[in-house]
C-alpha cells in the first residue's frame, strides 16, 4: 500500500499546489485518470470550503492519501469550524441554465464522487474521510 | 491555465490547456467574456488539453452561460476529457452546453 501525506495552510494557490502533488503521486501509483482526477477534486473543494468558512483556526490541515488495490482511501483533518459535507446539497442538475444557482456545486461533487463519505468531530478537530473506487484495466492476452 | 482564441467564420473558438480552478475561473471567465458580444454569439472552447475542473471552474461556465443565453447565443464545448466529462454529467451542465466530441463536429454544428 502506498501512502501520501502533507499539512497544508489552506489557499487557493496552495490548495492548486497539493492537488497536482496528490495527482503526481497517484498516477506513480498506477492509479487510473477517473480516480485520479476526482480524488484531487474532492480533495480541493473539501480544502476550498475550510479556506472559505472554516474561520480563524483552520491554518494548518492534514491530508492522508492511501492507495488500495481498488480503491483509494482519503483522511483530511483540521482545526476549522465544524462542518459535516453530508449535509444536502442544494443543487438541481434538473434545471436550465436560467435557474441555476451558482453555490452548493463543491458539496455536490463531493457527495456524488466519493463512496464511504464519513465525518466526525473530536475535541477540536474535524476529520472527513472517503474512498473512491479504481477503475480496474483488463489484462491483455 | 492558458487561453488562445481565434475566430472561425461567426464562432469564436478557444482553446483551453490546464486546470480550470480556483486560481484559474476568473481569468478563464474574464477572457472568454470579452468575446460575448453582440447578438447571438457562438463560442466553441476547446477542453482536450483541460485535466481539470473543480466546482470553482463550473462557476464560471455557469456565469458565461447564463450571459450566452440572454443573448440567444450558444456556447459549446469540444473533446472534453472523460473524468471531467462526468463532472459536467454529475452537476446537470451536460445538459445545459452542447458537448461535441471533437472540434470539427463542433463547428460544423455551430456554423
Amino acid at each position: 500500500m502506498n501512502q501520501f501525506t502533507a499539512g497544508i495552510v489552506p489557499s487557493a494557490a496552495a490548495i492548486a499546489q497539493l492537488t497536482c502533488k496528490v495527482s503526481d503521486f497517484l498516477q506513480e501509483a498506477g492509479v487510473d485518470a477517473r480516480a485520479v482526477h476526482h480524488v484531487g477534486l474532492v480533495i480541493d473543494e473539501i480544502l476550498t470550503n475550510l479556506a472559505t468558512h472554516g474561520g480563524n483556526n483552520c491554518a494548518q490541515a492534514t491530508v492522508v492519501i492511501d492507495v488500495h488495490a481498488d480503491h483509494i482511501a482519503a483522511e483530511i483533518a483540521d482545526h476549522g469550524r465544524p462542518f459535516d459535507p453530508r449535509v444536502p446539497a442544494s443543487v438541481d442538475p434538473e434545471a436550465p441554465a436560467e435557474e441555476r444557482e451558482f453555490g452548493g456545486l463543491g458539496l455536490h461533487l463531493v457527495q456524488q464522487l466519493t463512496s464511504a463519505l464519513h465525518y466526525r468531530h473530536d475535541g477540536d478537530r474535524n476529520r472527513t474521510t472517503f474512498c473512491i473506487a479504481r477503475t480496474q484495466e483488463r489484462k491483455k492476452g | 491555465m492558458d487561453l488562445s482564441e481565434q475566430q472561425v467564420g461567426r464562432v469564436w473558438v478557444v482553446t483551453a490547456r490546464g486546470r480550470l480552478d480556483a486560481t484559474t475561473s476568473n481569468m478563464f471567465a474574464q477572457k472568454i467574456d470579452a468575446l460575448v458580444t453582440g447578438s447571438e454569439p457562438r463560442l466553441l472552447v476547446d477542453f482536450a488539453d483541460v485535466d481539470f475542473v473543480s466546482s470553482a471552474g463550473l462557476r464560471a461556465v455557469l456565469m458565461l452561460v447564463k450571459k450566452v443565453k440572454s443573448l440567444k447565443g450558444t456556447l459549446a464545448l469540444c473533446a472534453v476529457q472523460a473524468p471531467v466529462r462526468e463532472v459536467l454529467d454529475i452537476t446537470g451542465f451536460a445538459g445545459m452546453i452542447d458537448i461535441h466530441a471533437e472540434r470539427m463536429a463542433a463547428l460544423a454544428a455551430l456554423s
